[in-house]
């Protein structure tokens, strides 16, 4: 293998670990606020790529990227407070919820699906690049976009990692996880607090979508293979600190692009799935320590 | 200012508790006392609305803390208990109402650090006046020492220290303590123990459980007997005997 290759084995492995780090974080965001796991995540995927194709597209509403991506992402935390509202408040104070989400996030999950099929068709779209520029660096090429890619996936995983270690909200979203009996009897507004968790879960679904949908065609189900990676990397990380599956995501980018240069596509998610299984076998909670719902 | 009447209540499908009635005026602190296991944690955690009562009514401040309607049946509750009847109680009310219940052998929330914690309960108490950071401080030099440690590796006794400064920062208006002095050593037992006198200097009013009946008349005004979920005797401070008298009275000559 000569160094050119290796390096952009490299590039790829860590755009898919950014792209799978930030769809990471928003899931084991509910998962360990809510405790919950959120199957409508992958929906949440496409539907922030529909709806930002459908502000920034020439063939649609045509505005500059910044103003839609913004749009989309208040319309995603919107729609995923509604969603909170509608698939998994009225089941909150039962024992069973855990089982009872999976199914109705699973319907939901459906549902936006074949919306999404039946308000914008079948037919591949895709956004256009944030910018169109390109690098060669050392033989080594890169286009402005991946690096923007990057950068912008680190800066909103970092912004979202203050988020919850600064403010105020997302402090108690801290101790509401970590402990939601003393967080209700010291009068923190749980319902809200989950909401927020939510919405900001799809707020992030929403931006990957948009990140995925620069680099592949959209399709209606384009967040289901994202959401699998996605769950593979929170059980294969663990959620013992906010920080833990995004390491997690890169460490599993990296190895699918080697594996799929290796092995060939057809044995990548193979080789992804036995290593995540040895993993789990010398150490259940995950790679990064203890399998509990912390954040 | 606390009003309860008639409350029987329970993890579902056992009942724990029955007919409880339970006045405590705004100058005065109670405590309760009785054998393990009977029941007083549950019957504090339903007047907190961490579980909903299935019979009875609380007032906190002349206003209702439940919702009304009934217990369902169990024909009922095989469908989603919270759709079809009306959810009757919500800790946020309570404890925003000023009713503060800091939990028996609470772990608090182990991963963040003492300073977070106590911030958390500013953002709780949002506006409402409670103590200030500096003055629990004061009360516990222990928990201002160890500010920068995350909960969980807090001993014992500071957690439970960390507690109930938490409580005193979300503005009670009336302070639930269950056992807070279980299982602590003697020297910081009597730590504690001082603090919960100042707390009660202050003139807020108390609800205590303890085992320890020195203790109990130091803080309270009124005592109540508890075993098998029921209140089975009332006196005053002045009636109170001594923990062996009591023991005598609960158990019988024998226990
Ligand atoms: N989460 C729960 N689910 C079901 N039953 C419970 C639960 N918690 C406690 N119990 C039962 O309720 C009964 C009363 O327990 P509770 O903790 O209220 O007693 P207590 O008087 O506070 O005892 P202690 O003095 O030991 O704190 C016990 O028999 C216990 O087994
Ligand atoms: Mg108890």
């Amino acid at each position: 293998m000569d160094p050119i290759t290796l390096i952009s084995i490299i590039k790829g492995g860590l755009i898919l670990g950014a792209l799978y780090a930030l769809m990471a974080t928003g899931l084991s965001l509910v998962w360990t606020t809510l405790g919950i796991f959120n199957f409508a995540h992958g929906a949440f995927i496409a539907l922030g790529a529909y709806v930002a194709w459908q502000f920034s597209s020439a063939d649609a509403l045509g505005w500059p990227m910044l103003p839609a991506v913004l749009l989309t992402c208040a319309v995603m935390f919107l729609v995923g407070v509604i969603l909170h509202f509608l698939l998994v408040k009225p089941f909150e104070r039962r024992s069973d919820v855990v089982l009872i989400a999976v199914i109705t996030t699973l319907a939901g999950s459906t549902i936006l699906e074949n919306g999404l099929l039946l308000i914008w068709g079948p037919r591949s779209k895709q956004i256009e690049p944030l910018t169109r520029g390109e690098v060669d660096l050392a033989g080594l090429h890169l286009t402005t976009a991946e690096i923007l890619l990057l950068v912008l996936v680190l800066a909103i995983l970092l912004g979202i990692g203050m988020f919850l270690r600064y403010s105020r909200p997302g402090r108690s979203m801290r101790a509401v996880s970590q402990n939601r009996e003393a967080a209700q009897l010291l009068g923190l507004d749980v319902p809200k607090l989950y909401a927020i968790a939510f919405g900001l879960s799809a707020l992030t679904a929403g931006l990957a979508g948009i990140f995925l949908g620069t680099i592949r065609f959209m399709h209606p189900a384009m967040g289901s293979e994202p959401l699998m990676k996605a769950l593979v990397v929170v059980i294969f990380g663990g959620v013992a600190r906010f920080s833990s599956p995004i390491y997690a995501a890169f460490i599993i980018g990296l190895l699918e692009a080697f594996s799929t240069y290796i092995f060939g596509v057809y044995w990548a998610p193979a080789v992804l799935f036995v290593t995540m299984i040895v993993v789990l076998l010398v150490k259940p909670e995950g790679l990064f320590g203890k399998y509990q719902r912390t954040l | 200012m606390l009003d309860v009447r008639d409350l029987s209540g329970g993890y579902e499908p056992v009942q724990i508790f029955q007919h409880v009635d339970l006045q405590v005026s705004a100058a005065e602190s109670i405590g309760i006392f009785g054998p393990n296991g009977h029941g007083k944690t549950t019957l504090l955690r339903t007047l907190s609305g961490l579980i909903d009562p299935w019979q009875g009514d609380i007032f906190f401040d002349g206003e209702r803390m439940n919702r009304e309607g009934r217990r369902g049946s169990r024909k009922w509750r095989n469908f989603n208990y919270d759709a079809v009847t009306r959810r009757r109680m919500d800790p946020k009310k309570v404890a925003r109402a000023g009713l503060i219940h800091v939990q028996q052998g609470n772990l608090l929330f182990p991963e963040l650090t003492v300073t977070e914690t106590l911030s958390i309960a500013v953002s709780a108490a949002s506006g409402r006046r409670g103590w200030s950071v500096a003055e629990v401080q004061q009360l516990f030099p222990r928990v201002a020492e160890r500010r920068d440690h995350k909960i969980r590796f807090l001993s014992g006794g500071e957690r439970q220290m960390v507690s109930i400064a938490a409580g005193l920062i979300a503005a009670p208006r009336m302070l639930i303590l269950d056992e807070p002095t279980l299982g602590l050593s003697p020297k910081i037992r009597q730590e504690l123990c001082g603090a919960i006198l100042e707390i009660r200097k202050t003139g807020l009013p108390i609800i205590l459980i303890d085992q320890d009946v020195a203790f109990l008349e130091q803080i309270i005004d009124t005592l109540y007997l508890f075993d098998h979920g029921r209140i089975s005797g009332r006196m005053s401070r002045d009636e109170m005997p001594d923990h062996e008298t009591l023991m005598v009275m609960l158990f019988g000559e024998r226990h």
